[in-house]
């Protein structure tokens, strides 16, 4: 089940602006949307892991915000507090994400005339996140080896060491890898000054309106109980 | 640079690699910016959170005012996607608006005094600010900025938080050490330059 790109942006538009001001109930109902979605890719283990981390970091969060108790437990309850709090946002993020190609995307940015010169830095932007983990673990274990970690003997003598020796790394890679990507665009002829083809189908289809009437439903019924005053408690 | 069209292949070459240096550089930033503001967590680093944010990112900043060519169109499209991720993760709209003004006026300064250390070194400065911004809701619209952080933290934060809203002080002191961190960071990040980047050709 294939949606159109622009669905999707502004289902992440509509959910996360719901799930930030809305009571949590709204929240549920908004990302319904991408874990049925997920489960049209054959993602159920995520859906599964999601849900259940989610369920405990609730349950565990209304269990313990009533006791009182030192620092440690109020970093714990408060790393729970927002994991709960941000991890719809990430489901609907992470479908986005893993269900759009680049190619698509920009195809459909390039149907709402938004300007090229900001589609491709948002493209390469998308696809780097992953990347920049990637290398800073890699370099991390590298340097875990000659005893460079946040807290041993060597970074506490000189704390800007852990700057040098983990960020300077980290940045010759992440650009080198820049280069790459931008020599491989400019052979592949991509530029901001010529319209590009396309061989995907991008459109509006029966489930995009599903989705659209879901949506919109959900923001109504939340702004409408709010005017009369029944919104759902916290 | 104003005729793009005109200067045909070669000029939309490097406008390609100003994009995706603009799109692998926010990416960087955000990931930095926000591992560096995570001290702002323990309550009495509130303050200093801007700071290490701007120390950290002035490395990467360097590296990017230094790779880019066209100046102006980098600055404003980095910021906005800042601003834009921000705005994502709940911050208001005078974030989006600071953060492209910022933009702005970053890649002026830096088209104005040129590629060598005292451009890097100012646009690094104004960058800092809108990193700094990101308290500025606090002292804007308490009330809404407070509900804001209750759904995100505990209540001796919030308390905290509230504490500090009460006078302005605070916010000139989370500016005064973001653009200190910048001005400490700029000058570490010119060590390393010298010592890294500039030996191995990434810049020059």
């Amino acid at each position: 089940m294939k949606l159109d790109p622009r669905t999707k942006l502004f289902l992440a538009i509509v959910a996360n602006s719901v799930i930030l001001s809305a009571p949590p109930v709204y929240s549920v109902l908004m990302f319904a949307v991408p874990a049925v979605l997920l489960l049209f890719e054959k993602k159920w283990r995520f859906v599964l892991a999601f849900f259940s981390v989610y369920l405990a970091s609730v349950i565990g969060f209304e269990y313990l915000k009533t006791m009182d108790a030192g620092l440690a437990l109020s970093l714990f309850v408060s790393t729970m507090m927002i994991v709960s709090h941000m991890m719809p946002i990430t489901i609907v993020l992470y479908y986005v994400m893993m269900s759009t190609k680049v190619n698509e995307f920009l195809a459909a940015m390039a149907r709402m005339h938004v300007p090229n010169k900001v589609t491709i830095p948002l493209a390469v932007m998308a696809r780097f996140f992953p990347t920049v983990f990637d290398e800073a673990r890699a370099i991390g274990h590298a340097m875990r080896m000659r005893g460079i970690r946040l807290f041993s003997l060597r970074t506490l003598a000189n704390p800007f060491s852990i700057l040098e020796y983990r960020l300077v790394p980290l940045l010759v890679s992440v650009t080198k890898i820049g280069d790459e990507l931008s020599i491989a665009a400019v052979t592949r002829g991509l530029s901001p000054e010529t319209k590009r083809t396309c061989v995907a189908t991008v459109g509006f289809r029966v489930q995009d309106l599903i989705v659209f009437v879901y949506c919109l439903l959900v923001v109504v019924c939340y702004v409408f109980l709010g005017l009369t005053g029944n919104l759902l408690a916290r | 640079m104003s005729n793009i069209r005109t200067t045909g292949k070669k000029s939309s070459n490097t406008l390609v690699r100003d994009l995706v240096n603009v799109g692998i550089f926010a990416a960087l930033y955000i990931v930095l910016a926000f591992l560096s503001s995570s001290i702002g967590y323990i309550p009495a680093l509130i303050i200093f959170s801007t700071g290490s944010i701007a120390l950290v990112t002035s490395i990467p900043l360097f590296l990017f005012f230094s790779k880019v060519e066209r100046s102006i169109l980098s600055c404003l499209i980095f910021c906005g996607f800042f601003g834009t991720a921000m705005f994502v993760m709940g911050q208001g709209v005078l974030m989006l608006t600071i953060s492209l003004l910022v933009g702005l006026l970053a890649g002026v300064v830096l088209k104005v005094l040129g590629k060598g250390f005292a451009g890097l070194f100012s646009a690094n400065i104004v960058l800092s600010l809108m990193s700094s911004s990101m308290m500025l809701p606090l002292w804007t619209s308490t009330e809404e900025y407070l509900e804001y952080t209750r759904t995100m933290c505990d209540a001796g934060y919030v308390a905290k938080l509230a504490e500090l809203a009460q006078s302005p002080w605070p916010l000139v002191a989370i500016y005064a050490f973001g653009i200190l961190g910048a001005v400490v960071g700029g000058f570490i990040a010119r060590r390393v330059m010298k010592k890294h980047f500039e030996r191995i050709g990434l810049a020059k």
